[in-house]
């Protein structure tokens, strides 16, 4: 239970804190600048480590580092290079410019037992118009420890070539669970695209004039003359998928000759190639849509669709890309 | 599909006097269907026409009773090599009076009347005298005793032997382009055809032959009124003009058409021609084809009944493959037309 002095000691306290941030608050523009150094742990380097330090810098109102006093890396003493030193601006706070200093050095001092070291401070000087003020990153003191101990325990030779590290294992399941997933996707992606577009061995799986049919319902359901031309060419194509190659009228009896088993629709795919001829040659599309209604397209391409499903005992030739994306 | 029956009256007329004309044709020259139909299409297009094939399978034959069905005169010309232009032109000889004459040769000798001029082996002849026929062929014009004749009626019919090469001179690019059609002639296939034409006395007699054929079936001074008048009746529409440029992309890209045959590489195949004017001829061939089978408009299968004689010979090929010619031009026109969707 804490006492009640302890309270009035926290309370004055607090209102020390208040009045010290206020006073602080008030006082910003005015301040000095200030060179503020965030360092990392001071002691356990060996030789080759890299420390870095980082430096806030504040300017007053109006000042700007310059340029030309930042160090350049180099060898700062005969065990201390400097590797590199980049300055980002700050956003300014009333004016006043802030900057982050990162200054990288690496140490090749070899000590023998532990010792400090010195980093020495780095001037900055900073200018508003013929004012000049210099600054200084404050030097930093840290404890530099050696690789090996100073007298060889045992028989072994201090000087001797440690052994390498053994390999750190790295867990691959999750990562072979990932490669596993993204080939079944991509395999079934494949497949999905084969089936669609009938390669290969897939050719069969969509029949011509069964994929024309649905098609061509499609095409039908806003009938128009447009509509119906792109109908009598689908049938086309389907007529030149069955065929292998590009079938006109003249070839039908050639062939219904290889194809028996659509024999039996020899008149009506006639009545077709006459309507087609009127739509694309001749009168046009308005003229063939008398021939042939757009109702008897669509049940010659069901008719068709049946035959060639009774038939598929004899397959026929399958369509080529080409001609089932022409 | 009778769709001209009602049309022109006239054109109908001349369409069954045309398929009389093949009918009397065929009576002498047995087997040889396709020949004539092609060469029909050509008299009513107004072209002239190579003729190619062996020796004695009837092509004088098939031309003189086609000269006599057609009406007019004929003239017969063989190519020699030491044949010069005014051979064709002029006849210098010497007449009954010891005096040296010159008359008009083969060429005048029959005035504008002259309807079929039959130039045989046309290769053994030499450039200048493809050059005077080339003039004629394109003009219808000889310049002789200093002034010009017209032939208003002229159809020239020039037969070419590709079995022997020595002392021939190939004909130019550009005189085969003005040729209308290129055609085969081959000795006819059937057993029957070949049977009669073997053992009918009938066809013993190449005189006697042709005097049984009839005569003027059609007017060969009104051929150049009909064949315009086909051209202007029979129609092309806008999905057949579409199709018949894609047909001239397929033939001279074939690659890029997606065609290949076996053995050739396609990208390497055509080197050029295939020319707007062989597109335009064929496109006057499959006008009269159309007329022919009596309809008023041009379908795709017009275009491929006449394509491979009109428009082969204008196809050049890589040097490569000059050599397979004949076999290779016949598989690109069939691929042509296997792979441009129709329409």
């Amino acid at each position: 239970m804490p006492s009640r002095t302890f309270w009035r000691t926290v309370r004055r306290s607090l209102l020390q804190a208040i009045l010290l941030g206020a006073a602080i608050c008030v006082a910003a523009p005015a301040r000095a600048a200030t060179v503020e150094l965030f360092a990392p742990r001071p002691f356990g380097y060996f030789l080759g480590d890299v420390i870095t330090l980082e430096a806030a810098v504040t300017l007053d109102p109006g000042f700007k580092l310059e340029p030309g006093s930042l160090p350049r890396p180099r060898p700062v003493t005969y065990w201390l290079d400097l590797r590199s030193a980049d300055l980002t601006e700050l956003p300014a706070v009333h004016g006043a410019r802030r900057y982050r200093l990162l200054l990288s050095y690496q140490t090749f001092y070899a000590p023998l037992e532990t010792r400090g070291l010195d980093i020495p401070a780095v001037p900055l000087t900073a200018r508003d118009g013929d004012q000049v003020l210099n600054l200084s990153v404050p030097s930093w003191n840290f404890a530099a420890s050696p690789l090996r101990s100073l007298v060889a325990g045992g028989a072994a030779n201090p000087m001797a070539l440690q052994p390498d590290i053994a390999p750190l294992p790295h867990p691959l399941r999750a990562d072979l669970r990932r490669v596993a997933g993204a080939t079944a996707v991509g395999l079934a992606s494949i497949l999905g695209l084969a089936i669609l577009r009938g390669w290969g061995p897939f050719g069969r799986l969509r029949p011509p004039f069964s994929a024309a049919a649905r098609d061509i319902r499609r095409i039908l359901a806003a009938p128009s003359a447009e509509a119906y031309s792109k109908a009598l060419l689908r049938l086309h194509r389907a007529f030149d998928a069955a065929a292998g190659h590009r079938l006109f009228a003249d070839d039908v009896p050639a062939f219904l000759a290889g194809c028996p088993h659509l024999a039996t629709e020899a008149d009506i795919m006639a009545h077709f190639f006459h309507a087609s001829r009127i739509a694309f040659f001749g009168k046009g599309a308005d003229a063939a849509m008398v021939e042939m209604t757009p109702d008897a397209l669509l049940s010659l391409a069901r008719r068709l669709a049946v035959a060639e499903r009774k038939g598929a005992a004899r397959p026929v030739a399958a369509p080529t890309q080409r001609e089932a994306t022409a | 599909m009778q769709v001209l029956a009602g049309s022109d009256p006239s054109l109908a007329d001349w369409r069954a006097r045309a398929l009389a004309f093949e009918r009397e044709v065929a009576k002498v020259v047995l087997g040889q269907e396709r020949v004539i139909r092609l060469l029909t299409i050509a008299v009513f297009a107004r072209g002239h026409v190579l003729l190619e094939g062996d020796v004695g399978v009837g092509k004088t034959t098939l031309l003189r009773a086609m000269a006599r069905a057609i009406g007019g005169t004929y003239e017969r010309v063989e190519g020699t090599i030491d044949l010069m232009p005014t051979d064709l032109v002029y006849d210098a000889r010497i007449g009954d009076d010891g005096r040296p004459r010159v008359d008009p040769g083969p060429l005048l000798r029959r005035g504008d009347d002259l309807s079929i001029f039959f130039f045989n082996e046309i290769n053994r002849a030499r450039p200048q005298v493809h050059a005077l026929l080339l003039r004629l062929m394109a003009e219808g014009t000889v310049s002789a005793f200093g002034r010009e004749y017209h032939f208003p009626h002229l159809q020239v019919f020039a037969d070419r032997n590709r079995v022997e090469r020595e002392e021939t001179f190939e004909l130019p690019a550009a005189a085969r382009d003005r040729f209308f059609m290129e055609v085969q002639v081959k000795a006819p296939a059937d057993a029957a055809s070949r049977r009669a034409l073997i053992f009918d006395p009938r066809f013993h007699h190449m005189d006697r032959l042709v005097a049984g054929v009839a005569e003027g079936v059609i007017d060969h001074t009104r051929l150049d009124q009909i064949a315009r008048a086909i051209q202007d009746g029979v129609h092309a529409s806008e999905a057949i003009a579409a199709y018949t440029l894609a047909l001239w992309d397929a033939v001279r890209a074939p690659d890029a058409a997606g065609i290949t045959l076996p053995g050739v590489r396609m990208d390497r195949l055509v080197q050029g021609g295939a020319s707007p004017r062989g597109m335009s001829f064929l496109v006057r061939a499959a006008r009269v084809r159309a007329w022919l089978e009596g309809r008023d408009m041009i379908v795709p299968e017009d275009l491929r009944a006449v394509f491979p004689e009109v428009m082969a010979h204008r196809i050049f090929f890589d040097p490569v493959y000059e050599m397979r010619r004949e076999e290779i031009v016949g598989a690109l026109c069939r691929a042509a037309f296997e792979t441009v969707p129709a329409p």
